[in-house]
């Protein structure tokens, strides 16, 4: 046919499978994020305490003197413990708009009249959120092993304490999951990113403050589970064969982490969808 | 009198320049700024309504400077492009609480305000919530605001903007009965026809520059460099266009059906010349003679180019 | 066209007081204030929760090292780990660094800076609905815990009320500072909800621990300094902070708490007043 048809053609290439729209999402969301130079400051800063216990280790491996300093199981509990101030702002900064900025947008719709399933929705925002949250937890706890195989010259530690892998794996998985989807239950309840991060806020050092004051009235640890870090808390002490910080079995708190990780999936599953029904 | 001067006014975001190094004058009466998207029309009004400060030269608003200078908005009533509200309010509620910010004592609101929502036609609904009002509804209880407290100057941003037919036909009437009370109403449109159905007066605005000013075909007598097409539905075409093959000021003839298309560089003397040809009847009846270009449209698209 | 009849210009005040007016109703309705109703019930359900356990458990329950604890101690840990600590500071962030973005945000401000107010009074009487909303019900809601806790454990409401009335006074002093300084960041501030966390449960909570003037540039130090209830050792280092934190006098605690409400306020009005808000498309 020698003259072409200007007019609009179909797209005739390659499509990838279905069920992979959520990693177009998460790096999209992904890279928005990283291109915010305030937060890029963030998240050095989260990598500061890293740093420290990089120095820590250097000297107990090269430093008669400092041999008190030596690693453990704790230096890598604390480490965890020490990033959760990081873990919030991070959660705070990048997830409180992941939904609620869409809803805001009415984009919903946008996203879902596409061949995306809700569920690679939410799991694409939530990639977002959980990548992030592991760099600041999981890579440099991770990190830390390496460099303490690096400066100690040999594999002893790591021989010793190999369930160290796995602890700062899961507990970092822990973590990372029930903040992210606590997140984002929160971020589908407004279209105001300002107000889910308050709320998030207020779930986190209310319950905390009640705890707080149970503790206080009673001097009994046993209702610590009414405060969500402190579930997060004890689930990681018992990952890393450490004694608890209440007087709880560990499956109170998992039971609890549980429940919260259920009722934000309900509230996604209600939140997220195509339409709005207004009465 | 002048009501916007602004002389060597510029206004850029980091980067982006928002409006360039304008000087324009802007007279009584109803203007029409047009410009497409992104052109620099609400940068100018934002800077107009001091809701920005220019980056370089000034602007004066009714003889006085507009930035961080309140007591100037008694006597300007801005209706932004943006579709917002407290929605929870009623029409009413909302535009009276406005008008009391103006310093209007509570009575006197009442009375402005049931005043601009009868001038918009939305009495019958001014107790209902804006949260309920239709797209229409919201774009005139946005109008009322900025008339209620009977400003001289109106500055309107896309008011027709996702209104109906109908209303826009209302609203388009209502805009050139303010210009024939003598208000002054700055309004602007990226579409062409709405500002044309306005207003005759226009300022043609196109990436932060104005491009030209004053009255639509007045600006189209003066692009030169453009030829004027003329349309002429005549009994004999081909005649007409024997006639005309050997002016020098015709540049190009075209037969559509029964009429001739000529596009001359010398419009007086073309329709001097076809009045005389009509008269005489030499070639035949000519039943309609009209100009496509001599419109906004075609005068937007030249300079715009 | 008819005579326009000029008002006279609206003074400052005036203006503040219109503003007040819409505003007040504004945030008292909005889906936003379930935030608040939630900070105002959950401490006295909890107040309640506390009586109910006290009169129906046996008073072992509520013992700290052999001794039973009173009512006003019960009251006090709820003044100190819920209302100074977590109420205030997060209300303060809240609707303190909303006052001007949510306007923005919702694209509602131009039609407050295109009246003929003084911008500086859009913030200012924002700020004071803010501030009567939040007294008037975080108040009451601290009345109510009181009335449920100080009898127990043979406490005595008589004996405990002046402690009441000074813990309103401290309530209302820490509502307003901290809604000055977070209406400053909200004012200055692109992200200002990060920047007002970081405040409150970063910077403050650490620099309290170090000696030495950084503690000056809080809130939280010359607020606490004004409760009349024992400080919570609820961690080491809480105890730490107990055993080694100076307390500054109450006058000048006071005298210092009105100087950041007035300085924060005049920064964010003088702000507000400079600043282009360019409304995202």
């Amino acid at each position: 046919m020698p003259i072409h048809d200007q007019g609009y053609r179909r797209y005739a290439g390659l499509r990838k499978a279905p069920g992979r729209a959520w990693s177009v999402i998460a790096r999209t969301g992904i890279r928005t994020m990283v291109a915010r130079k305030p937060f890029i400051a963030l998240l050095l800063l989260a990598w500061l305490p890293f740093l420290v216990r990089s120095v820590q280790i250097y000297a107990a491996a090269n430093l008669p003197q400092a041999d008190f300093l030596a690693p453990d199981a704790r230096l890598f509990r604390q480490f965890l413990d020490q990033q959760a101030p990081f873990l919030f702002f991070v959660t705070v900064y990048a997830g409180s708009g992941l939904i609620a900025n869409d809803r805001r947008a009415n984009a919903l719709p946008l996203y879902l009249a596409r061949p995306l399933t809700r569920l690679e929705y939410v799991f694409g925002k939530g990639a977002v959120l959980a990548a992030l949250l592991l760099f600041v937890t999981w890579v440099p706890a991770m990190l830390l092993l390496v460099v303490q195989v690096a400066f100690a010259g040999s594999l002893a530690f790591l021989r010793s304490h190999l369930f160290l892998f796995p602890a700062i794996t899961l507990f970092s998985l822990v973590q990372v999951t029930v903040v992210t989807l606590l997140m984002l239950a929160l971020s589908s309840l407004s279209r105001s990113s300002r107000y889910v991060g308050i709320l998030y806020a207020a779930v986190l050092f209310f319950t905390r403050a009640v705890s707080g004051i149970v503790y206080g009235v009673t001097r009994d640890s046993r209702l610590s589970w009414i405060s969500v870090s402190s579930n997060i808390e004890q689930v990681g002490d018992a990952l890393f064969r450490l004694p608890s910080r209440a007087e709880l079995p560990v499956a109170v708190p998992a039971l609890v982490l549980a429940l919260l990780v259920t009722v934000s999936i309900l509230v996604l599953q209600r939140r997220i969808q195509g339409v709005e029904v207004v009465s | 009198m002048s009501l916007v001067v602004a002389r060597g006014l510029s206004k850029w975001y980091g980067q982006v320049i928002g409006l360039n190094d304008v000087s324009v004058s802007l007279g009584p009466g109803v203007t029409g700024l047009l410009g497409p998207n992104g052109a620099g029309k609400s940068t100018f009004m934002k800077l107009m309504t001091g809701q920005l400060a220019p980056s370089k030269g000034d602007i004066r608003v009714l003889g006085e400077p507009v930035w961080r200078n309140p007591s100037l908005y008694h006597r300007i009533g801005f209706c932004p492009e943006q579709d917002s509200f407290y929605e929870r309010m009623t029409g009413a509620e909302w535009v009276e609480a406005l008008v009391r910010l103006n310093g209007h004592s509570d009575d006197d609101a009442r009375a402005r305000t049931r005043r601009a929502l009868a001038m918009v036609d939305l009495e019958s609904v001014a107790d209902r919530r804006i949260g309920g009002y239709s797209k229409g509804m919201r774009q005139r209880v946005k109008m009322a605001q900025a008339l209620a407290h009977d400003p001289e100057l109106i500055i309107l941003d896309e008011p027709l903007s996702g209104m109906d037919p109908l209303v826009r036909r209302k609203t388009i009437r209502m805009v050139r009965e303010w210009g024939r009370e003598g208000r002054s109403v700055i309004v602007s449109s990226h579409v062409l026809h709405e500002i044309e159905a306005m207003t005759t007066n226009i300022l043609l605005i196109n990436q932060g520059r104005i491009l030209a000013e004053g009255d639509v075909h007045h600006i189209r007598e003066l692009i030169d460099d453009h030829p004027h097409k003329v349309h002429i539905r005549a009994e004999q075409p081909r005649a007409l266009a024997r006639e005309f093959l050997a002016d020098d000021g015709v540049l190009s003839l075209a037969l559509q059906d029964d009429a001739l298309v000529v596009e001359t560089a010398k419009p007086d003397a073309f329709y001097l010349r076809l009045t005389a040809l009509a008269a005489s009847g030499a070639c035949g009846a000519v039943r309609e003679v009209s100009s496509p270009d001599d419109n906004l449209q075609a005068v937007f698209r030249y300079l715009v180019k | 066209m008819a005579t326009a009849v000029r008002p006279r210009p609206t003074s400052m005040m005036a203006a503040t007081a219109r503003i007040f007016d819409l505003s007040f109703s504004q945030m008292l309705w909005s889906r936003r204030s379930i935030l608040l109703a939630l900070l105002v019930a959950a401490p006295v359900a909890l107040a309640l929760g506390i009586r109910v356990v006290s009169l129906v458990a046996p008073p072992s329950v509520f013992r700290v090292n052999g001794g039973v604890i009173g009512g006003d101690t019960v009251f006090g840990l709820m003044v100190w780990l819920l209302y100074i600590r977590f109420v205030v500071p997060v209300l303060g962030v809240f609707y303190g660094t909303s006052l001007v973005a949510d306007e923005v945000e919702d694209k509602t401000i131009t039609y407050l800076f295109t009246r003929a107010i003084p911008r500086g009074a859009v913030l200012l009487g924002k700020y004071l609905a803010y501030l009567a909303c939040t007294v008037l019900l975080i108040l009451p809601s601290l009345v109510v815990v009181f009335f449920l806790l100080a009898p127990i454990g043979q406490g005595s409401i008589g004996g405990s009320f002046p402690q009441l009335l000074a813990d309103l006074g401290i309530l209302a002093a820490g509502l307003a500072a901290y809604g000055a300084v977070f209406a400053l960041v909200g004012a200055r501030f692109k992200r200002p909800l990060v920047a007002g966390l970081v405040f409150v449960f970063g910077w403050e909570p650490w620099v309290l621990f170090f000696p030495g003037y950084l503690k000056q540039l809080t809130v939280a130090h010359y607020l606490q300094a004004l409760v009349p209830h024992a400080m919570p050792a609820d961690s080491g280092l809480a105890g730490l902070l107990r055993a080694f934190r100076t307390v500054p006098p109450a006058s000048w605690s006071l005298l210092a708490l009105g100087l950041i409400v007035v300085g924060a306020l005049w920064l964010a009005v003088r702000t507000v007043e400079r600043r282009e808000y360019v409304l995202e498309q």
